[in-house]
């Protein structure tokens, strides 16, 4: 290659700073005249809230308002894909860590004692919280058209001719875990006004160009008037595609004129944000005798918790990806993304892709060992290659390394690969 | 009883948005008198290095030192819409943005250095160590900053602007057929753990990741990524699990919640294979998710491999490993 620079490892950028510990994240960042802002979050997973005192907080000294579904001017929702979870709950929680008010105060310690005064009481609703239940016509219903969110259907070829062709069926059902992306920095961000009267937030995000449009729907500005700023990031993997502070700290310092600064410690991080999807996978699949994969057959189901968030693309995306990297003629995959009243799950690195290669690739070495063949040969003979077709009819016209990376990996572990293929 | 085990997983990834929403990203390169250059992106850097990757392919592209560019990144009062910095996405599609618009800035100061070195096409230039040159005849040159400084002198303004599209195709709702992804990245993993039959406990010894990135635009980066992926893998295979009750989360911290320590992370050996995708920057596709997706089935068949048991619902704990064993001496006798 005569490229100079790409291909190198030039230093970070950011290295420095970071090493040394200069880097700007927002809790770095004090402003003259801040307050700080602490969120009080349902204790029930499914409930009416029958009765919302703040005013014992109120009267605390030091606390300069509570914030609650009332003050919220514009649309009281916010979510990448639909704005269906509520900036502060109005009457109803549907999941346990639902925010119910935003007590702002001079101090940390101040708005942490008012958060313990909030006077919330509840009439607790049926709740469920497994999505194999909350499919079925019995389960309470989150949502006025059911607890389906979406289903998506692929059909290729004909999975009965193909399992017809096969020497040897696999059938078997994995179940992955719910997982927090469990980045080094807790949300955080510092909400002021600056002298134009524009909201400014500086915040760790992941899109500040969406938080802007999330920010300004539920304020009700325009989205000129507010700036995101991206500070130093301390890792995401899809746990800040989601607002958490930032409608909050962008509310309370518009109404009251102070910069407001929240920040999350670990617990209400892992309540705040959205968790990688359970998914329940049943599978099928029938190889002939020399390990040519001929049919697969495969029921995902995903556990959306409350809210929307990204679950019909990540059910999407498992689906796309069910046959793991293997041309397989015949497929028939139903995915869905089911709404129960759990944490609400997004985007975590792999983001619905990660989920079935626990079962694709468990298969791929049941069925090997069944056909006395080594874990590498069946792989190898159903590899995806430049101009394979996927599951979805789509021509792989483009870089394909899937068998050099299995070359490059086995080698290393000395297996004889001339042999093996 | 210890006893080791070897297991292989293979996986694909599709890159981008997908499903032909639009995954646009855009970015503005200005050249300055000097030389120097000003990079404007929406690409929020969250650590995995993105201002740095984009940096470098601004300076490749300019043909001048890194050190060279200012790249600011992610405030939406100053730097263009990038999308979000997800889905494997920010070094193809912002990274094909930053190059295009570098490429703008950079053919307004070749149209005016054709003028200044007498040739009749900047078919023939190219800049290189900060000099704009004829490329059958080096020795014809002038520094970017000389060159910079006159034509912005000349009222000529060294902006380029713009967008990148990733391709992709709407899937049928009714058949799912259709072209949702576009590049997809593969990956193969091979991992070696120990399990202790008596405590069920799994050591993960080691893993050799084996990545198609297309081409790695900053190789200590890629490795990084390799390196990070595999640890949350591990995380995710062996002791990670969000405990619920009734909706609750009953392990909302470090010391229930048990992510991997550096005790805990194998010896990983990053293998960068590089395939040049011919729609990427200088190549490259993408490796940020991809990284982590293998090693957990890799790690699940290593299990079987050493004990013949198959963990078959995450994360395989000692308890689920013993009782597993358990059942299968019991099926045995």
């Amino acid at each position: 290659m005569h490229e100079r620079i790409v291909g190198q490892s030039p230093w970070r950028v950011d290295g420095i700073a970071k090493v040394t510990g200069k880097a700007v994240f927002p809790q770095d960042i004090y402003l003259p005249g801040m307050v700080y802002g602490k969120t009080v979050r349902s204790k029930y997973p499914h409930a009416k809230i029958t009765k919302l005192d703040t005013s014992k907080a109120e009267a605390l000294p030091g606390v300069l308002k509570v914030f609650t579904a009332r003050d919220v001017p514009g649309h009281n929702g916010h979510g990448v894909l639909h704005p269906d979870i509520p900036v502060f709950a109005d009457g109803k929680v549907t999941s346990i860590n639902d925010a119910i008010c935003l007590v702002v105060a001079e101090t940390q310690d101040i708005a942490e004692e008012a958060a313990l005064l909030i006077d919330v009481e509840y009439e607790e609703l049926p709740a469920v919280f497994d999505p194999r239940e909350a499919m079925k016509e019995t389960a309470p219903k989150l949502r006025e058209n059911g607890n389906i969110a979406y289903h998506l259907k692929i059909r290729k070829g004909d999975v009965e001719k193909g399992f017809a062709l096969a020497d040897v069926i696999v059938e078997q059902s994995f179940k992955t875990s719910m997982v927090d992306q469990a980045f080094l920095q807790p949300e955080a961000g510092v909400a002021t006004v600056d002298e134009r009267g524009h909201i400014v937030i500086y915040v760790a995000t992941q899109y500040p160009h969406w938080d802007r449009t999330e920010i300004a729907r539920a304020l009700g500005v325009s989205q000129n008037m507010v700036r995101v700023v991206t500070t130093a990031v301390g890792g995401a993997f899809g746990g800040r595609e989601d607002m958490t502070v930032q409608i909050h700290a962008c509310l309370a310092a518009m109404v009251l004129k102070r910069p407001v600064k929240i920040v999350y410690d670990r617990s209400e991080s892992f309540k705040a944000h959205s968790k990688r999807h359970p998914m329940y996978m049943d599978y099928r699949v029938g190889a002939t005798r020399d390990g040519k994969l001929v049919a697969l057959e495969a029921t995902i189901i995903g556990d959306a918790g409350a809210y929307l968030s990204w679950s019909p693309n990540i059910l999407r995306k498992a689906a796309v990806h069910a046959t793991g990297p293997y041309y397989i003629p015949n497929v028939k995959v139903d995915s869905y993304a089911v709404h129960t009243n759990n944490p609400f799950t997004g985007a975590m690195r792999g983001f619905g892709a990660a989920q079935p290669p626990m079962a694709y690739e468990a298969i791929m070495d049941m069925l090997a060992e069944k056909l006395n063949l080594h874990p590498f040969t069946i792989r190898w003979r159903n590899a995806f290659e430049r101009g394979s077709e996927t599951a979805t009819g789509q021509i792989l016209d483009m870089s394909v390394g899937l068998k050099e990376t299995m070359l490059e990996a086995a080698r290393r572990f000395g297996w004889n690969v001339e042999e093996l293929k | 009883m210890k006893k080791r085990g070897i297991g292989m997983a293979s996986i694909f990834y599709g890159t981008g948005y997908g499903n032909g929403f639009p995954d646009v990203s855009s970015a503005v390169v200005e050249i300055h008198d000097d030389g120097s250059a000003t990079v404007l992106t929406g690409a929020a850097d969250c650590g995995q290095g993105s201002n740095t990757v984009l940096a470098q392919i601004a300076a490749e592209e300019l043909g001048i030192p890194i050190e060279k560019i200012t790249l600011i990144s992610a405030d939406t009062d100053c730097t263009p819409d990038a999308g979000t910095t997800a889905a494997t996405r920010q070094t193809y599609t912002s990274g094909n943005a930053v190059k295009l618009a570098a490429a703008k800035a950079k053919k307004i100061l070749l149209d005016f250095a054709a003028g200044v070195l007498a040739v009749n096409t900047i078919d023939g230039l190219d800049i290189k160590d900060g000099y704009v040159y004829v490329k059958t005849f080096p020795q014809k040159r002038i520094s970017v900053a000389e060159l910079a400084s006159h034509a912005r002198f000349k009222g000529n303004r060294l902006i380029g602007e713009a967008s990148f599209t990733t391709h992709s195709t709407m899937v049928d709702p009714e058949t799912g057929q259709g072209a949702p992804y576009y590049p997809y990245a593969f990956a193969t993993q091979i991992a070696e753990v120990e399990v202790d039959t008596e405590t069920g406990k799994v050591e993960v010894i080691r893993i050799v990741a084996a990545h198609d990135v297309g081409r790695a635009i900053n190789k200590i980066a890629v490795e990084g990524q390799i390196q990070g992926g595999v640890a949350q893998g591990v995380g995710w295979a062996l002791t990670e699990e969000v405990e619920l009750k009734n909706g609750q989360i009953q392990n909302p911290s470090f010391t229930e919640y048990l992510i991997p320590t550096a005790l805990d992370v194998p010896e990983v050996t990053p293998v960068i294979v590089e395939t040049y995708e011919e729609t990427g920057p200088y190549g490259a596709k993408g490796v940020g998710e991809p990284a982590m997706l293998p090693t957990m089935p890799a790690i699940l068949n290593a299990i079987y491999n050493a004990v013949g048991v198959r963990i078959t619902e995450l994360p395989a704990t000692p308890e689920k490993i013993l009782k597993a064993l358990k059942e299968k001496e019991q099926k045995n006798a």
